[in-house]
């Protein structure tokens, strides 16, 4: 039978479940969805436009505001990107504490997201619940840096503060609740016989699907992509026994769950560096050289690209960013909502991609 | 003053729906909005109900500095709301462009070329508990025998 | 019917009636250690403007003459918070959240200096940069219109048809040379290095 399409129905740019504008064109035959079209530019602020040309103080501030839930690890990865131009070496300390704030980070992005995905499925409950214990993880992010988003914390060669004796007490107390209470929520999803009728089985994308559309992150590592995760070649997160987390089933369940053991994962890695950290200095020094790299991270999305061509006066000449929205903002809308059995499941299965469209046109 | 319009002024002291619209930011004072919505702060024990329709809205928090996309849709989301209405900028962006106020930038803020705002919370992002108290003082100004004021 | 009792009875308690309509969370207190809008801790400026070059927000902070010396003034609608410049301060006139105690603590600062940078192929020797620059003209005051300097001490002085850089360290970082140069040939570059100073050199 010929799928012809009835009606073409636009969710957004103002759209009750979107955080932020973007457009779906849904071409529909009754109920189902046929196509879905991903209509973006909503967001485009030129920002890296304005970097260029600009020295690195500058940029950093510019790099955490491409994206405010992930900001962390913007700055990270430029910061990385400029050492790796420089040869600048971190101190040990340093490195564990940019492991720990950018743990902390996506610990609250990934609480975010998930929030978002049942706040869209209308388990309000649940989502409340998460967003008081995503509050207690930014206490602690505030705690290390001074605020709770755009924290402006790493600079070429270290970090700006110390975490102080008392402050890692406090933190370590405070990590220990935010697992009980996940642990909770994480047993309601599981067990929520309402929650696995909107979420298993739909929104499903093979490990094929997932290669072919170059899925990053949580999505690609939902649908069973192994070695996608770039904390594996991180050198810190290396010297602490990283391992990917990885989940078979490619529906919009499994991209919720992985994201929730992801949280219990990266409380163990912040434990273990708060335990581990060496003593020394929090800052090495060192200043910008001439060079050109190119430089990717593990945001909580997925792989983030830097690349960046700087001069010999600590000014970045050219730079071009690759955020992971996009590849997953493309495969949702052609994989994972092709076939969708209602209009309904559109939101639930964008939102369970965790887009994020200030990332995604920067 | 009528009873009427003493009765509107109880009723709408406690039922304020929050609209907000993001014309180019970061994200992070849309999450800081979001987070108001957490039961540590609680926006709905004051009657603010956060919601994303413009249709039914009193307040309409803007965020971020204004992008090319957004110069003519501001302003016909600014007209669907309905009266009495009050528009809050939220952070750095609307008020001055913050880091984006540069050369080559795409933006063009402030915010108020477009639509007129009654309140600004600076910041970058500003906390939630800075949101929640511009939202709570400045509804009660305009809200208030808004029916005797109209000439 | 007796739970419709037991709802009425527990709705009817003035005490639930007044906290549903008069219920609000305590005071959120902001955490002592946010870093807020930097405010003068009144130690006196020096003028340095270390705080308004080390900004990374347009028009967030200037330096203002007062009657009495200068002080700093934040723009809240610019400003970021990010208290780099309470870092930045030498002489610790601003403070934000606990950003002094913690760089005092360990000794983290940021040191900044200059770099000339002469694009020869703009630059078309008029010695402009050499004549206007406010250093050279108080180490050689016999400095010539041309830009020629019999000194070696000058930041830089024309030499055999070009501009030579001869002592970067000495340059304060004015732009005197970027406003005078007619073809912004010549520009200074701002290096920021963090460094933490070891206890026992400090």
């Amino acid at each position: 039978m010929k799928k012809t399409v009835d009606v073409s129905i636009p969710l957004g740019p103002m759209h009750p479940c979107w955080k932020e504008p973007v457009r779906i064109k849904c071409e529909t035959a009754g109920e189902r969805v046929l196509r879905a079209e991903v209509e973006l530019g909503y967001m485009k602020k030129g920002i890296e436009r304005i970097m260029r040309g600009r020295p690195w103080q500058e940029v950093m501030f510019l790099a955490e505001r491409v994206c405010g839930i992930c900001s962390v690890v913007h700055n990270m990865v430029f910061i990385e990107a400029m050492e790796k131009i420089s040869d600048i070496a971190v101190p040990p300390r340093a490195a564990y504490l940019r492991v720990v704030a950018n743990e902390l980070d996506r610990v609250a992005s990934h609480i975010l997201a998930n929030f978002s995905y049942c706040y869209t499925i209308e388990h309000e409950t649940l989502a409340m619940y998460l967003l008081n214990t995503r509050e207690t993880v930014l206490d602690n992010l505030e705690r290390l840096t001074g605020s709770r988003i755009n924290t402006a914390y790493m600079i070429p060669g270290g970090v700006r503060f110390d975490l102080l004796p008392g402050d890692a007490a406090a933190m370590l107390a405070d990590l220990a609740k935010v697992e009980e209470e996940m642990k909770r929520h994480v047993r309601i999803f599981e067990t929520g016989p309402l929650i696995a009728l909107r979420s298993k089985g739909i929104g499903y994308m093979s490990r094929e699907d997932a290669i072919r559309a170059h899925t990053v992150g949580p999505t690609a590592r939902a649908s069973g992509v192994e070695d996608c995760d770039l904390r594996l070649r991180h050198p810190t997160y290396r010297a602490l026994g990283f391992t990917q987390i990885t989940r078979t089933e490619g529906d919009n369940f499994a991209r919720v769950m992985v994201r929730f053991q992801e949280v219990f994962q990266s409380i163990d890695l912040i434990r273990k560096c708060i335990e581990t950290l060496p003593d020394g200095p929090i800052r090495g020094g060192g200043f910008c050289k001439a060079g050109e790299t190119s430089y990717a991270g593990e945001a909580p999305r997925g792989e983030l690209t830097y690349a960046i061509k700087t001069d010999d006066y600590g000014r970045v000449i050219d730079i071009a960013i690759r955020t992971p929205s996009v590849m997953n903002i493309e495969a949702c809308a052609h994989e994972m909502i092709k076939d969708a059995a209602s209009i309904a499941d559109v939101t639930s299965t964008f939102i369970s991609s965790d887009p994020c469209i200030a990332c995604n046109e920067r | 003053m009528s009873i009427l319009q003493k009765i509107k002024n109880t009723v709408r002291s406690r039922s304020i729906h929050v609209s907000y619209v993001d014309v180019g930011s970061c994200n992070g004072c849309d999450i800081e909005v979001l987070a108001c919505l957490a039961p540590r702060y609680d926006i709905e024990q004051y009657g603010i109900y956060v919601h994303n329709n413009p249709r039914e809205a009193d307040v309409l928090l803007v965020i971020g500095s204004v992008t090319p996309q957004w110069v003519d849709k501001l302003r016909d989301i600014w007209e669907k709301i309905p009266e009495p209405k009050v528009a809050v900028a939220i952070g750095n962006c609307p008020i001055s462009g913050c880091v984006y106020a540069r050369k080559g930038t795409l933006t063009s803020p402030p915010v108020e070329k477009y639509i007129p705002i009654a309140a600004q919370v600076p910041g970058c992002p500003p906390r939630p508990t800075e949101i929640l108290s511009a939202i709570l003082s400045v509804a009660p100004l305009i809200f208030k025998d808004y029916e005797e004021k109209q000439p | 019917m007796r739970s419709i009792v037991y709802y009425l009875r527990e709705f009817l308690r003035p005490e639930w009636i007044r906290k549903f309509f008069f219920a609000k969370t305590a005071p959120l207190e902001t955490p002592s250690y946010f870093k807020d809008y930097p405010s003068l801790t009144g130690n006196e400026c020096v003028a340095c403007l270390s705080c308004m070059m080390i900004c990374p927000a347009p028009d967030a902070i200037a330096v203002l003459r007062t009657r009495d010396g200068w002080e700093p003034e934040i723009y809240p609608g610019h400003c970021v918070r990010c208290g780099l410049c309470v870092e930045a301060c030498p002489e610790a006139v601003l403070a934000s959240g606990r950003i002094l105690d913690v760089t005092s603590r360990d000794g983290t600062a940021l040191w900044s200096w200059y770099r000339l940078e002469v694009d020869d192929t703009l630059c078309m020797r008029c010695g402009n940069c050499c004549v206007s620059c406010p250093v050279n003209r108080k180490i050689d005051q016999q400095l010539a219109g041309s830009g020629t300097s019999s000194s070696d001490e000058v930041i830089m002085r024309v030499e055999g048809g070009r501009v030579r850089v001869i002592h970067e360290e000495k340059c304060t970082g004015c732009k005197t040379c970027e406003l005078n140069c007619p073809n912004g040939a010549i520009r200074v570059a701002r290096m920021v290095e963090g460094v933490q100073i070891a206890e026992a050199e400090a």
